[in-house]
């Protein structure tokens, strides 16, 4: 197949902001990884996700890219050289002697932070391992330098290898292979100021003052850590859109729990400013894989405000909506989008509290769904699924609902130095019982 | 819905489940998926935001705001669900 000598694929929107805000720490050699963890029924042949991924750089160069950046002042951007002179990322396969070592290993994942400028911004790992009471099964691990693309990117990559596995000599899609990256906005330059320019004006007003964290104070962060738990229980109504599914109902939530470690910690009572990222695809469809196709917004509230779930679940739903009225979403991702024209150290300056590095109080997300046509993958059933990102020092956490089949995840994300185990082991089990969920077995 | 001959009419369920069901299409879902007026919207893929995008559009043709009490999924599960309300808040 013939292809242009390099390929260039700039970096958008949420991207620039994953890449800048780890630039915050760069002396600090914080990883900006990002795990997909799929477990399935029996072992994986990893030979078969090499077969796939030399296929789909075929189609599609970004997961051999490199990146780069010429100048200071151009642009941040994947280049990937013609198709010849692309290697596909490394599929790694590891035997575990027991069980037990798979947390260990998947925490190591997420510790050997990807070096994009001199390696492929992904990897696969087989970790194999036979528990008592079943035979052998895998764990396929992806792993990726997170400004590559966002959770339903990593999704849709994988559902794309399973196709190219699938497909036994066929034309992959058809012969119509989809659109691998979204498009630039099309309104002309002089909205998109305008709009830029309205985004800026609000995010200064979000917080009088910076936001307070547990990794406030945190000058020496220690290993990116995660705790997932899986759960099965049914969303059950409190008096709202989709009760306990809707995002804001989950975020008072975990607003309540880190509430009850900011008491503890007797951390000042100042508003929690906690980014909420709004999926900008078209629903239902895959959509782009290749960047973060996300917008933000900003939830604000106070830790004495989760005394009451109930009201502060609809001030939160008031509070979007406003964001959404004012049209404050469509602007941060339309100001987003300038960033590109600036270097990395001045791209956050809007944002409040980077200049001490204090960026948000909490990381909160619902990653929604492991996509059911995902239920097979490489010739085994997916028996679980979920996503473990790595959080910066400050805040220092996050916390992260998805759901796959019957099974509702739930991972907490860390630094060490910034929670214990045990003050994650609490959240853990006050979101459980929140959200009124049974442990899966 | 309302109609355009500057008296306010009965707004019609199977006009107001259409319009429901055009606005979601054209601003929420691919162009490949569009919804029908029984399809749950929750399976359709509509998250929380998705949803409040919905109310805004009720709230901008319709006249008024769904208020928290009612956004139970009786109400909001399908487009035609959304006008049954829509219809009986009218009435």
């Amino acid at each position: 197949m013939r292809t242009p000598r390099l390929r260039r694929l700039p970096l958008r929107g949420a991207d620039l902001v994953l890449a800048a805000m780890q630039s915050l720490w760069k002396h600090a050699g914080v990883s900006n990884n990002t795990l997909m963890v799929v477990q399935c029924d029996g072992p994986i042949d990893p030979e078969r996700i090499t077969r796939s991924l030399e296929r789909f750089l075929d189609f599609c160069p970004w997961p051999a890219a490199r990146l780069r950046r010429p100048f200071p002042w151009g642009k941040l951007h994947w280049a990937a050289r013609s198709r010849a002179a692309l290697h596909v990322p490394p599929v790694r396969q590891r035997r575990l002697r027991a069980p037990e070592a798979l947390h260990a290993e998947l925490e190591a994942e997420l510790n050997a932070a990807i070096d994009p400028r001199r390696e492929p911004p992904l990897r696969f790992s087989v970790l194999d391992y036979t528990p008592e009471a079943a035979g052998p099964q895998s764990v396929l691990v992806v792993t990726w330098f997170h400004p590559l693309m966002d959770p339903r990117g990593g999704q849709n990559l994988l559902s794309h290898l399973a196709h190219l596995d699938e497909i036994d000599g066929r034309a992959p899609w058809g012969g119509a292979p989809p659109a691998f990256v979204g498009n630039p906005d099309p309104r002309p330059l002089k909205e998109r100021g305008q709009l830029g320019r309205r985004s800026q004006r609000y995010m200064r007003t979000l917080t009088p003052v910076p936001p307070v964290s547990p990794g406030t104070g945190l000058t020496s962060p220690g290993r990116a850590r995660f705790r997932q738990a899986s759960f099965v229980g049914d969303d059950h109504g409190v008096g709202g859109i989709r009760s306990t599914r809707e995002i804001c109902w989950r975020l008072a939530l975990v607003g309540r729990t880190m509430a009850e470690l900011w008491r503890q910690r007797g951390l000042p009572d100042v508003p929690f400013l906690v980014p909420v990222s709004v999926d900008l695809r078209p629903k239902g469809e895959p959509g782009p894989t290749f960047g973060n196709v996300l917008a933000f917004h900003f939830a604000r509230f106070r830790p004495s405000e989760t005394a009451d779930l109930a009201g502060l679940t609809r001030a939160l739903r008031h509070q979007m909506t406003d964001a959404l009225r004012d049209g404050q979403i469509d602007a941060n991702a339309v100001a987003m989008e300038f960033l590109k024209y600036r270097p990395l150290s001045v791209m956050l300056r809007d944002l409040p509290g980077t200049a001490t590095r204090e960026t948000f109080s909490f990381n909160c997300a619902d990653l929604v769904d492991f996509p059911a046509a995902l239920e097979k993958l490489f010739g085994r059933r997916v028996v679980n699924a979920y996503h473990a990102p790595s959080v910066l020092p400050r805040p220092g956490i996050g916390v992260f609902f998805n759901r796959c089949g019957i099974k509702n995840n739930l991972v907490v994300s860390w630094i060490d130095g910034a929670v214990t185990e045990d003050e994650v082991a609490r959240i853990v089990e006050m979101i459980r019982e929140g959200m009124g969920w049974q442990t899966a077995l | 819905m309302t109609m355009s001959t500057g008296k306010l009419s009965r707004p019609d369920p199977e006009g107001v489940a259409t319009a429901v069901m055009d606005f979601i299409n054209a601003t929420i879902m691919a162009r490949s998926r569009p919804v029908r007026p029984d399809d749950d919207l929750e399976l359709a893929g509509l998250d929380s935001m998705a949803l409040l995008k919905v109310l805004l559009f009720i709230e901008a043709r319709y006249g008024f705001w769904m208020p928290d009490e009612d956004l139970v999924a009786e109400n909001i599960r399908t487009p035609r669900a959304f006008a049954t309300y829509i219809c009986r808040r009218s009435a």
